[in-house]
């Protein structure tokens, strides 16, 4: 019963409410046909494909934490990519030093979320609770992020390592000395039992896809709990949301962490996916491919960024052969698509879609016939 | 009976505002504003342009922090409290510019304005209460802007009373209405403080004013510079000069 109110207020039951596009069956009939078929990737594409399509699996899930805090959250942060990376470098250090002796990457892929929380819980209180906005965050995230990508790049001396791990400087992460192992595929034990991951392989596509899947359905169900008409509120008017009564520096810190932990893992993957980690994705280009794939899809909409991530990051793997050239089309694309739909392309595709179908029902053969009666 | 003058002697004050000035650069928006609000009054605050009305309610709620002075409420400074413990203290408030989530529903939005102080299963019929005292009953499904701009404003006063306050500030809920829609405001006011909220409005609207029969302040220069009954404020010359901007 009280379900049925809160339908009535037009406020959303679980997944589907209204800060999602996407709420109808003929949407989830769509959206199952769309991950069968994904799953079924494996049966119909190269192992080289697979081994691409498992990144744009973990490109996407770093589109989403940003979708999350700017789209819905109000909060652009110019330096997501950076959550990426300390999620990757705490997976790595993380996995060096403790696959012999544990034998799996559990802790690994733990450390590369609780890392960069415990980066962003840090900054943010800093930025949220001194009252920070717009486009000051902007830049301090950014900011932040360079620095941190300086850094990185000067760690080349043996000095700079944690246990087994050394950082490498421009090198990226390795082993400090010849007999340590180097950064773990993901590795899973329980009991006698133990599987293994390879970012080569296709159970490592099928486990990323997984996650994918958990991380968009989680994040659809919070931005339609009430969690998520508090986070849309302080997009909207910050100052209005505060004299509702809402402590909106809580608010802003939570999802910035929230968004953090998304991106950690993301990077976590990536690191377990190349078996590799460098301080280049600390730069300003990562950063701002990360805002041109939520933008060109639609910022306030999960689905969207999702598809314009994948669809981007695969013209661009298909141009990069091309070179300059590549880097110019692609270029073009977003100029184009921005100028065409501002809210972003695939968002006001689906709304046009949602239009289409919700216009059925007018020119329904028997409706005259009611008319009349 | 005893005018409302004479009963507001007795009454324990709710808001003093002791000698506040808030200083944007050269610009003195408020330049020791002291001000008493008694406990359950209708008090109005008038003034020209540029008197620092807006600047008054925004240091009370807490969007701004003043550049001096105090603000003391039920006995407790609040002066340097964050707005959201304001609020939690039941104070809210209902901006000139009204402020709504234009993409949202009015359910939609009633429910983040009454999220914090009520379960998820109650904010249905909490939602038809406030709906019914604002006179908008039906109207939870309808898209926000795509509302009057009289409807808007009542569902603004809506947002501010579901945070349960003791004590409203209404700035100019009666901008942009038809003569039939401010008298429905006034209706809802009156309703309010019928039930013991103390209101504040800033309002230009001399007919409303007197229809709601409350205390009126007269703010110039960012001070107080008149206050009693409208009957003696309407009969103020110095007032009426300063309206007329030959002061």
């Amino acid at each position: 019963m009280g379900g049925e109110r809160s339908l009535a207020c037009g406020r959303g039951i679980g997944l589907n409410g209204p800060q999602t596009l996407g709420n109808s069956a003929f949407f989830w009939v769509v959206w199952a046909i769309g991950l069968a078929l994904m799953i079924a990737l494996p049966l119909l594409a190269s192992r080289y494909q697979i081994i691409n399509a498992s990144n744009i699996l973990i490109s996407s899930i770093l589109a989403m934490s940003l979708c999350l805090i700017w789209g819905y959250g109000g909060i652009l942060s110019l330096g997501q990519a950076s959550f990426y990376c300390i999620g990757g470098y705490a997976y790595g250090i993380a996995g060096i030093n403790l696959i012999q002796s544990s034998g799996n990457t559990e802790l690994a892929i733990l450390a590369g979320i609780i890392v960069p929380v415990g980066f962003a819980a840090v900054l943010g209180a800093m930025m949220f609770y001194s009252r920070l906005q717009g486009v000051y965050v902007a830049i301090l995230t950014l900011v932040v992020s360079l620095l941190l990508g300086l850094f990185m790049r000067q760690t080349a001396d043996p000095f700079y390592a944690i246990g087994k791990a050394a950082f490498g400087g421009m090198n990226g992460l390795k082993p400090a000395g010849a007999g340590d192992p180097g950064v773990p595929p993901l590795t899973f034990r329980f009991a006698e039992y133990s599987w293994v991951f390879d970012g080569r392989g296709i159970g490592f596509y099928w486990l990323t896809l997984a996650i994918v899947v958990l991380v968009y359905l989680g994040l659809r169900w919070l931005v339609n709990s009430s969690f998520g008409y508090k986070l849309i509120a302080c997009r909207e008017d910050l100052d209005r949301t505060e004299t509702m009564g809402y402590d909106i520096r809580l608010i802003q810190l939570t999802v910035f962490c929230l968004s953090a932990a998304i991106a950690g893992l993301s990077g976590a993957l990536y690191t377990a996916w190349g078996a590799y980690i460098h301080p280049d994705g600390f730069s300003v280009a990562p950063n701002i491919l990360v805002v041109i794939w939520v933008v060109v899809g639609g910022r306030k909409d999960l689905t969207s960024v999702v598809i314009s991530t994948m669809l981007l990051s695969w013209i661009a793997l298909e141009l990069a052969p091309y070179g300059e050239v590549s880097l110019l089309i692609q270029g073009l694309i977003l100029v184009v698509a921005m100028l065409i739909a501002p809210d972003g392309i695939v968002a006001q595709f689906g709304a046009f879609i949602g239009r289409m179908i919700a216009r059925k029902p007018r020119i329904a053969p028997n409706s005259w016939k009611e008319k009349i009666a | 009976m005893k005018s409302v003058e004479q009963t507001r002697e007795g009454k324990v004050s709710i808001l003093e505002v002791r000698d506040v000035r808030k200083y944007y650069g050269g610009i003195h928006a408020l330049d020791g504003l002291s001000m008493d609000i008694k406990k359950g009054e209708v008090h109005c605050v008038l003034g020209p342009n540029g008197a620092g009305k807006s600047t008054f309610f925004k240091t009370l709620i807490g969007t701004e922090r003043p550049t001096s002075g105090r603000i003391i409420y039920n006995g407790a400074d609040i002066t340097r409290l964050p707005a959201f413990r304001r609020v939690g203290l039941g104070l809210s408030v209902k901006f000139q510019n009204l402020r709504l989530f234009g993409d949202l529903t009015v359910g939609q939005n009633l429910f983040i304005a009454l999220r914090r102080t009520h379960r998820v299963a109650d904010i249905a019929e909490q939602t038809e209460v406030l709906l019914s005292r604002i006179h908008l009953l039906g109207a939870e499904n309808r898209l926000m802007r795509q509302l009057s701009h009289g409807e808007q404003q009542r569902v603004a006063i809506a947002m501010s009373l579901a945070t349960q306050p003791q004590l409203i500030l209404l700035d100019e809920p009666t901008a942009g209405l038809s003569v039939e829609e401010t008298r429905l405001v006034a209706d809802i006011i009156a309703n309010v403080n019928r039930h013991g909220v103390t209101v504040v409005v800033i309002e230009h609207d001399m007919d409303f004013i007197r229809s709601l029969n409350g205390h009126v302040s007269v703010l110039h220069y960012g001070r107080l510079f008149a206050q009693g009954s409208f009957d003696e404020i309407a009969a103020n010359d110095d007032v009426r000069r300063i309206y007329l901007g030959a002061a």
